[in-house]
C-alpha cells in the first residue's frame, strides 16, 4: 500500500475542508437567527447591541466577514466564541478527547457484538436464531437513541445501581493513572453501549445478508464438499468475505455516529463535542460551530481513509495506488 | 496472516470491553470530596457575571462575588459590600459606606476604587440590564475615599437600591481588570471575587469546583466546598438527584415534580427568584402593527377566551398563580390589586369578537366582516410564536381559542430565531414573552410598555404599544422616592394598560429547586449555598 496514496488522500482534505467551511458559513449566516442574544444577553439597549455587533464584526457585509474568517482560519485562528468569550479552538479541543473516546468505544463494541450475531443469524436464515437476532436488530434500529439512553439510565443506573447516571468521572475526583482509567471506564460503559446500539442494529443486518449471500456461493459449496465442518465453513470461508461491506459501512457511518454522540452526550452529561455542537447551534455561536464542522469533516475524511486502508489489508484483490 | 492479525486485535479489544463491563458492575463507592454536589444545566464558558446577563454564568459565578447590597427573599436591600448608605437630593445622590477589611480572594484589599471601576468600565458597558435601566439616568459613580462611593443621577432615581445585588451589579477586582478588555480578561475563567466561595477549578463541559472562603466578611460557609456538575438534560438531573449523585438542582421540570414530592429523601423549594431574571410573568403579546389586533375589542375578546387558571394547572403544573396585573404580586408596593382584568367568560368573548366584526361562520372559525384593514371573509387564523420549551403554552392556547372560534397556529422557534422573528423583523401575530419583572418595575416592566423601547432589540416592547400617559407615569414613578407615591403611579399605569390590553398576562411562574435531605440550609437566592450544611456522605 503506497505512501503516495495516503499523502494524496490527505491532501484532498484541503479543498474538501475549504468547501465545507464555505457552505457552512453561508448556511449559518443565511439561516434565520441572530447571535446577539448569546453575545449580549437580554434586555439591553439598542446602542449596546449595535456595539456588540460591531465588536464581533457582525455589522460588516457577509463577503467581508467571510474573507476575514477565511484569512484567520488559514493562520490557524478559529476566532473567539461568542458565548464563552475565549478562543474557539480551545473550546473545541477541550471537548474532543471525550467524544473520540465515546464514539471509538461504541464502534468497537458494535463490531464485536454485531459481527458474530450477524454471522449466527445468516448461517441459518429464517431459523429460530435468525428470527430472534433479526427482531432484536430491528428493535434496536427503531428505538430512538435518546429514549434508549433514558431507559438505560433509569434501569441500569438508578434501579440496579451498577453504573453512574452522568458524567465522565466522579465529581470532584482528582484521581490519575489507573484509578482514573477505571473511573472513566465505569462512566463510559453505559453511554458507549447506548450509542453502539444503533450501529449494532445496522451491522447485524449487514453481516447477516452478507453471510447468507456467501453461503450459497461456489467456494462455500466446494469447501463443504471437501468435508469441512459447518463452523469452519462459516468462519474461514463465508465470514471473511461477508464482512467486506461491513468495513465500508463502518467508515461511512462515522458522520452518523457523531450525530448520535451529540444526543448520548446530552442524556448522559458526557462532556464531549457533540453537546457543544448543539448548544453552539442554538446560540448561533458561529466561530465554535464552524470549527466543529471543520473537525467533523476531518474526522469523516480520516475515517474513510482508514476504511480504504483496512479494505486493502483484508481484501487481497484491492490494490491502492 | 490477516486472520491471525484480526484475531489478535479482537482479543485486545475484547479485553478492553470486558474491563469496562467488570468495572461497571463493580460500581462501588465514589471518591467524592467533602462538600456539596450541585447540578447546572449549561456550561457557562466563563465566570464573569458583570459582563453578561446570561443565567448560566450567573448561576455558576454568583457565589464568587458580592454586590454592594444583597436582597432578601422579599427583595428588601440589606448590607453586603456596603455597610450603610445615605440618600440625598431627593434621590439624586446616593452615598455608600463600604465595609472595611474586606479582601479579594487573592489577598488584595477591596476598596471604593473597585466599585468605581466596575460600574464605569464594566457594568455600564456590558451588563445589558444595568446599562439599560440605570445608565441613562446616571451622571457619575465616584470613589470619594477608600471606603466611600457616591452615585449621582441627573434626576431623582428611585430603584437604585434594588439594582445593587450580586446579579444586577457584581463588583469586580480593579487590579485584575484595569487596562484590559473585560470580555477577554483571563480572570473571567479564573475569577477572583469577594464572595463566600473561592474559585478552585473549571473543567469545560464537566464541572466547576469551589472552595469555602474562610475569610468571608459575612458568615463563613460551613461546607468545605462545592462541585457544580454540568448536566444538560433536565431529566438526567432529576435521576442524578434521586441516585444521590448530586444534592441540589436549580430547577425541576414540572412533570417530574410529582415524583420528587413523593421521595422522602428530597425536599423541594418553590421560588420566583432566578439567576437569569426573577419574578417572571409569562405573557401573550399582540403585534399591534397587525390590523386584526388594532381593535381593543379583539384583544379583550381574546383575553376573555383565555382561562389562566388552566395555564397554571396544566402548563405550569401548579407552580405559580394566574397573573392578575401587569406587575407581579411579588413586587408588593407596585402590584395593583382588583384591576378589571378580563375574566374567563366565553360568552363575553364571543360578544366582543362579534362586535369587532369577527363573526362565526360554518365550521366554527370566525371570519372578518367589515374589519378595518382585513378583507371580508378572511378566517380568523393567528400565529403564536413560542420558544420550544414553551410549546405547551401554545397547545393550550390553541385549544382555548378554538372554542372561541379562533384558529391558532403555534410556531415553535428556537431562541436565536425567536428574537429575530419577533423583535427584529416583527414578523408575528402573537408571541409569548416570559417577561421577568426583576426586583423593580423599572427593570422588567417598563421595557415592555414604554414607547421609547419599541426597538429591534430582544425583550423590548414586543406589542409595539404606545400610550403617552403610560410613558409619563413610568417617568414619574422612576423619579419619585416615596414608595407609596411610586405605588400610586404604577397603579394608575396598570389601570390604563389593562384597559388597552396590549398583552394578556397569563401566569406568574415559579421555579422549583430540589435538594437531598442529606443537606439543609439552602436558599433560593444567588448565594444559594452560602449557609448550607451537609451530613457526611454515606459510603
Amino acid at each position: 500500500m503506497s505512501r503516495r496514496f495516503v499523502l494524496r488522500r490527505l491532501l484532498q482534505v484541503i479543498p474538501t475542508a475549504a468547501g465545507i467551511l464555505l457552505v457552512s458559513f453561508l448556511l449559518i449566516h443565511l439561516a434565520p437567527g441572530d447571535p446577539v442574544v448569546a453575545l449580549a444577553g437580554d434586555h439591553g439597549d439598542p446602542a449596546y447591541y449595535a456595539e456588540m455587533r460591531h465588536r464581533f464584526g457582525l455589522d460588516r457585509s457577509l463577503p467581508a466577514q467571510l474573507a476575514t474568517y477565511a484569512l484567520r482560519v488559514v493562520q490557524g485562528d478559529l476566532g473567539f466564541s461568542y458565548v464563552q468569550g475565549r478562543r474557539a479552538a480551545d473550546v473545541i479541543i477541550e471537548r474532543m478527547p471525550a467524544t473520540l473516546l465515546l464514539t471509538g468505544t461504541a464502534l468497537v463494541i458494535a463490531v464485536i457484538i454485531a459481527v458474530p450475531l450477524g454471522a449466527l443469524a445468516g448461517q441459518r436464515p429464517h431459523g429460530a436464531r435468525d428470527t430472534g437476532i433479526s427482531a432484536l436488530a430491528l428493535g434496536l434500529y427503531s428505538a430512538p437513541v435518546f429514549w434508549v439512553g433514558q431507559v438505560a439510565i433509569l434501569v441500569v443506573a438508578l434501579w440496579l445501581g451498577v453504573a453512574p447516571v452522568q458524567g465522565m468521572t466522579n465529581a470532584g475526583s482528582d484521581a490519575a493513572g489507573l484509578p482514573r482509567a477505571f473511573d472513566v471506564l465505569r462512566h463510559l460503559a453505559l453511554p458507549a453501549l447506548v450509542l453502539a446500539s444503533q450501529e449494532i442494529a445496522v451491522l447485524v443486518r449487514l453481516t447477516r445478508s452478507g453471510v447468507i449471500d456467501e453461503m450459497t456461493r461456489d467456494h462455500v459449496r466446494a469447501a463443504r464438499a471437501k468435508g469441512i465442518g459447518e463452523r469452519m465453513v462459516l468462519l474461514r470461508h463465508a465470514l471473511p468475505r461477508a464482512v467486506l461491506p461491513v468495513v465500508t459501512v463502518i467508515g461511512a457511518r462515522a458522520g452518523h455516529l457523531s450525530a448520535g454522540a451529540a444526543i448520548v452526550e446530552i442524556v448522559f452529561g458526557w462532556p464531549g463535542a457533540g453537546r457543544l455542537l448543539l448548544s453552539s447551534l442554538q446560540a448561533r455561536d458561529t466561530p465554535v460551530l464552524l470549527g466543529l464542522f471543520l473537525v467533523i469533516a476531518f474526522a469523516v475524511i480520516l475515517a474513510n481513509l482508514v476504511t480504504d486502508l483496512a479494505y486493502a489489508a483484508i481484501d487481497p484483490r484491492v490494490r491502492l495506488g | 496472516m490477516i486472520a491471525t492479525h484480526a484475531r489478535r486485535h479482537l482479543r485486545t479489544v475484547l479485553g478492553a470491553v470486558g474491563l469496562a463491563a467488570i468495572s461497571a458492575c463493580a460500581g462501588g463507592a465514589a471518591d467524592r470530596s467533602d462538600g456539596v454536589l450541585v447540578a447546572a444545566i449549561s456550561d457557562p464558558g466563563h465566570l464573569n457575571p458583570a459582563i453578561t446577563t446570561n443565567g448560566g454564568v450567573h448561576t455558576a459565578a454568583s457565589l464568587l462575588y458580592d454586590g454592594l447590597l444583597s436582597l432578601d427573599d422579599a427583595m428588601q436591600p440589606s448590607p453586603a459590600l456596603a455597610e450603610r448608605w445615605e440618600v440625598e437630593d431627593g434621590g439624586a445622590r446616593y452615598r455608600f459606606h463600604l465595609r472595611r477589611g474586606v479582601r479579594w480572594h487573592d489577598g488584595q484589599p477591596f476598596t471604593a476604587a473597585d466599585v468605581e471601576f466596575t460600574f464605569n468600565e464594566v457594568l455600564l458597558e456590558f451588563h445589558a440590564r444595568t446599562r439599560a435601566s440605570m445608565g441613562p439616568a446616571l451622571e457619575s459613580v465616584k470613589a470619594l475615599d477608600d471606603s466611600t462611593v457616591e452615585f449621582r443621577f441627573r434626576r431623582p432615581y428611585a430603584p437604585l437600591l434594588q439594582q445593587l445585588d450580586v446579579d444586577e451589579a457584581p463588583i469586580l477586582p480593579r487590579h485584575l481588570f484595569v487596562g484590559s478588555d473585560p470580555l477577554r480578561n483571563p480572570a473571567n475563567i479564573a475569577p477572583v471575587g469577594t464572595g463566600p466561595y473561592r474559585f478552585a477549578a473549571y473543567q469545560g463541559g464537566r464541572e466547576i469546583r469551589y472552595s469555602a472562603n474562610r475569610d468571608y466578611f459575612g458568615k463563613a460557609p460551613a461546607l468545605d466546598g462545592i462541585v457544580m456538575r454540568i448536566i444538560p438534560d433536565p431529566a438526567t438531573q432529576v435521576v442524578a438527584l434521586e441516585s444521590g449523585e448530586v444534592d441540589w438542582l436549580f430547577s425541576v421540570p414540572g412533570p417530574e415534580r410529582a415524583r420528587l414530592e413523593k421521595n422522602p429523601g428530597v425536599r423541594l423549594i418553590q421560588t420566583a427568584l432566578s439567576p437569569g431574571g426573577s419574578n417572571c410573568i409569562t405573557t401573550l403579546g399582540f403585534n399591534l402593527d397587525r390590523p386584526s389586533f388594532q381593535d381593543v375589542r379583539v384583544r379583550r375578546g381574546i383575553a376573555h377566551a383565555i382561562d389562566r387558571d388552566q395555564f397554571v394547572e396544566r402548563v405550569a403544573f401548579g407552580a405559580g398563580r394566574a397573573a392578575d396585573a401587569p406587575i407581579t404580586s411579588r413586587i408588593a408596593f407596585a402590584h395593583a390589586t382588583g384591576l378589571p382584568v378580563p375574566a374567563w367568560d366565553t360568552v363575553r368573548a364571543g360578544q366582543l369578537l362579534d362586535s369587532a366584526g369577527w363573526r362565526r361562520a360554518t365550521g366554527g372559525v370566525r371570519v372578518a366582516k367589515g374589519v378595518a384593514g382585513v378583507a371580508d371573509g378572511t378566517p380568523f387564523i393567528i400565529g403564536f410564536s413560542v420558544l420550544p420549551s414553551q410549546a405547551n403554552y401554545g397547545d393550550l392556547l390553541r385549544a382555548q381559542l378554538r372554542a372561541a372560534g379562533i384558529d391558532v397556529r403555534v410556531e415553535a422557534l428556537e431562541q436565536a430565531v425567536f428574537s429575530q422573528t419577533v423583535f427584529t423583523s416583527r414578523n408575528f401575530d402573537t408571541a409569548i414573552g416570559a417577561y421577568c419583572n426583576g426586583t423593580d418595575p423599572e427593570i422588567g416592566v417598563r421595557r415592555m410598555l414604554v414607547s421609547s423601547n419599541i426597538a429591534p432589540v430582544p425583550f423590548s416592547n414586543m406589542a409595539g404599544y404606545r400610550n403617552a400617559a403610560v410613558d409619563s407615569l413610568f417617568e414619574r414613578a422612576a423619579t419619585a422616592l416615596d414608595v407609596g407615591e411610586r405605588g400610586r403611579f404604577y397603579r394608575a399605569m396598570q389601570e390604563i394598560v389593562v384597559r388597552d390590553q396590549p398583552y394578556v398576562w397569563l401566569v406568574e411562574t415559579l421555579s422549583t429547586r430540589a435538594h437531598t435531605t442529606r443537606c439543609r440550609g439552602f436558599a433560593a437566592s444567588s448565594h444559594f449555598a452560602a449557609t448550607a450544611t451537609c451530613a457526611s456522605r454515606r459510603r
